[in-house]
């Protein structure tokens, strides 16, 4: 087929506006977290820092248990990462190739939850919570997450791509689902589970207002949660300190993208696997 | 090795029936053939032998044992799917020996299974390979490989040459045979292509809308055939069935008239059939341009190049026939002579479309 490489200049054009409008943010608060408050308010588009200085990543470490807050979110994006990738995977299997009745219904009935906006649910599962004794913890966080209608619908697309013969064969030589799951499934859709992974951990990890609902300690914060606290009215808007804040929160998720992107790309715009 | 027993099986999903009172008895150490058109029923009937399909009523046995609600996995069957269904992400070792591997057999045997069957498959210098990087027949080659060291009781096999071009199925039937020679397994193999039925089968099952039509030797399937859908399903060109009128000791194709045999006149008379259809293969007609005895005419509408003959269709009496001749030289609407060997012809009951049978002492041959 010809291509005609002129027609392709526009197109490019409108690529590199939205990566700009896209980047511009990052670049923003990357260069900001190095300014002095003063220096950020006078010289708001320059990007690059004329004194830069440390202090904003100082007045964060200084003033909050950093570790602890980072400790929490990571066990809450990778608790929520597991189990909602195990569950879907399950899910997903059982929809695949098990047969039974009402399959489709009982699969329509969980893919209609993901239009279910959170702030119906929000407050039922606030009350189950705090009966349950989790307010103001890690696990109250954790517990309503376990599992997502959005894993069970990327994997099953991804398991409909395997040949139900290989299945068959398996089952022909007396193997179990757990090993066919292990040794047959999970090798053929390892794109999908990564990304949607990925997927899980970066919602969680960037995850604000149900956390912000649960945890009551500044010790038990996540860091989404620790951001607020410099640009809210109790926290004064010290935005240097914030983009401080912002910058280590991006770090994680920024390098697990980067890590797996060819996964993430190909289990959003394809099946995943041949 | 096992014997395998049909009684009184059906299958249906939902409302539809795929598999109507099926009665069949698969021997022991044989290699019975599944034959039919696509829907018939013969996949669906390999499949409840190797578990995978429920048995809707009815009861499979293999020997002694009903094995209805034994799993797939306990009934000790090979097989072999239509599109291999190797492991994408496994060597072609791998996916030998894996279901060995996971019924903890010991290494040993499992090395001396696995270096037997790639030898007697040419696949030594493939074991490393991954599936995608080996053509159609080396694939097909795995999957029989994975299949034969199973040892199983059973080995079935689903249309497992016909992702194949013409050439390799010739040669890949004549491999199969030769493993089967060795295995002696009971083999079951489902095809919709008569010359594989033909060639691999030491009787074939022909079926048709889940019904089965006939079972029995390849020689008797074509020389004998039980039915209508049979005479015409086995054969290229199928075979002439045509409506004719027994009178006496002719066969009347409305005013021309065919002089039978005494064997066949007195058989018919035994039988006391009337309304029948006449069957006689292309290559059983001789056409000329002369008049001949005990011929009829017919008028030529077409002829067809097949290569070492020609078929030429004709126009009898309204009805359309179908004969093999060594020569082209037939012009459209010519008025030819029609002599048909008339120890080799078939006659059905027009109303059962079952054969009437044959006289004793005839031999089809």
């Amino acid at each position: 087929m010809k291509t005609n490489r002129f027609a392709s200049i526009p197109w490019h054009i409108l690529f590199i506006g939205l990566i700009i409008i896209l980047i511009f943010p990052i670049i923003f608060a990357i260069g900001t977290s190095f300014k002095p408050l003063q220096d950020a308010y006078n010289n708001v588009l320059n990007f690059i820092p004329i004194s830069p200085t440390l202090e904003n990543y100082q007045t964060f470490f200084e003033s909050l248990d950093v570790v602890k807050i980072t400790f929490n979110t990571f066990i809450i994006a990778a608790t929520v990462t597991l189990f909602k990738v195990f569950t879907s995977f399950l899910a997903a299997y059982a929809f695949v190739f098990f047969h039974f009745k009402g399959k489709n219904i009982l699969y329509f009935v969980l893919i209609s939850t993901i239009f279910i906006p959170f702030s119906v649910t929000m407050i039922p599962n606030y009350l189950v919570i705090s009966d349950l004794g989790l307010a103001d913890s890690v696990w109250g966080v954790i517990l309503p997450q376990l599992a997502d209608a959005v894993g069970i619908f990327l994997l099953r697309q991804s398991m409909k791509t395997i040949p139900v013969s290989l299945i068959e064969v398996a089952r022909l030589d007396n193997l179990g689902h757990a090993r066919i799951m292990k040794d047959i499934v999970l090798p053929l859709v390892k794109p999908a589970v990564t990304s949607t992974g990925i997927w899980f951990f970066i919602l969680s990890w960037n995850e604000y207002v149900w956390p912000v609902l649960i945890l009551k300690t500044v010790d038990n914060y996540t860091l989404p949660l620790a951001l607020q606290m410099y640009i809210s009215s109790e926290g004064g808007t010290n935005f240097t300190v914030a983009m401080a804040v912002a910058v280590i929160t991006m770090i994680i998720p920024l390098t697990l993208y980067l890590l797996f992107q060819r996964y993430i790309i190909g289990t959003f715009t394809s099946s995943g696997i041949k | 090795m096992k014997e395998i027993r049909f009684e009184h099986v059906s299958k249906s999903y939902g409302k539809t029936e795929v598999v109507k009172d099926l009665n069949l008895t698969i021997k022991e150490g044989e290699r019975l053939i599944l034959l039919g058109p696509s829907g018939c029923g013969k996949s669906t009937t390999l499949r409840m032998i190797a578990g995978l399909e429920d048995v809707t009523s009815g009861s499979i046995y293999m020997d002694k044992q009903k094995v209805n609600d034994v799993p797939s996995g306990k009934r000790n069957v090979a097989m072999v799917f239509q599109n291999y269904a190797l492991y994408p992400h496994m060597k072609v070792i791998d996916n030998i020996t894996y279901g060995l591997k996971v019924k903890k057999m010991s290494a040993d045997e499992i090395k001396h299974r696995t270096d037997a069957a790639l030898e007697m498959l040419q696949l030594k210098q493939y074991k490393d390979r991954l599936p995608k990087d080996l053509s159609g027949g080396q694939r097909q080659r795995v999957a029989l490989a994975r299949a034969v060291v199973k040892q199983g009781d059973c080995f079935l096999l689903d249309e497992p040459l016909s992702n194949l071009d013409a050439q390799l199925r010739v040669s890949a039937r004549k491999e199969l045979v030769k493993i089967h020679e060795t295995f002696k397994q009971t083999l079951v193999y489902v095809t919709h292509d008569q010359t594989e039925a033909m060639t691999v089968g030491d009787r074939i099952a022909l079926m048709y809308q889940g019904k089965l039509q006939m079972v029995d030797t390849p020689d008797n399937v074509y020389h004998r055939p039980a039915n209508i859908f049979t005479a015409k399903f086995i054969g290229s060109p199928p075979m002439n069935v045509v409506d004719a009128d027994f009178q006496q000791d002719k066969l009347l194709f409305n005013k021309q008239a065919l002089q039978l045999s005494p064997e066949w006149s007195r058989f018919i008379q035994e039988t006391g059939a009337t309304e029948l259809a006449f069957g006689t293969r292309p290559e059983h007609i001789h056409l000329s341009k002369i008049p001949l005895d005990n011929s009829i005419t017919g008028q030529v509408k077409q002829v067809e190049n097949h290569g070492s003959s020609y078929g030429v269709y004709l126009d009898v009496e309204g009805q359309e026939w179908i004969a093999m001749s060594e020569t082209k030289n037939w012009l459209p609407n010519e008025t030819v002579h029609i002599e048909i060997r008339m120890d080799k012809i078939h006659l059905f009951d027009k109303e059962t479309t079952n054969s009437i049978g044959y006289p004793k002492n005839f031999y089809g041959e």
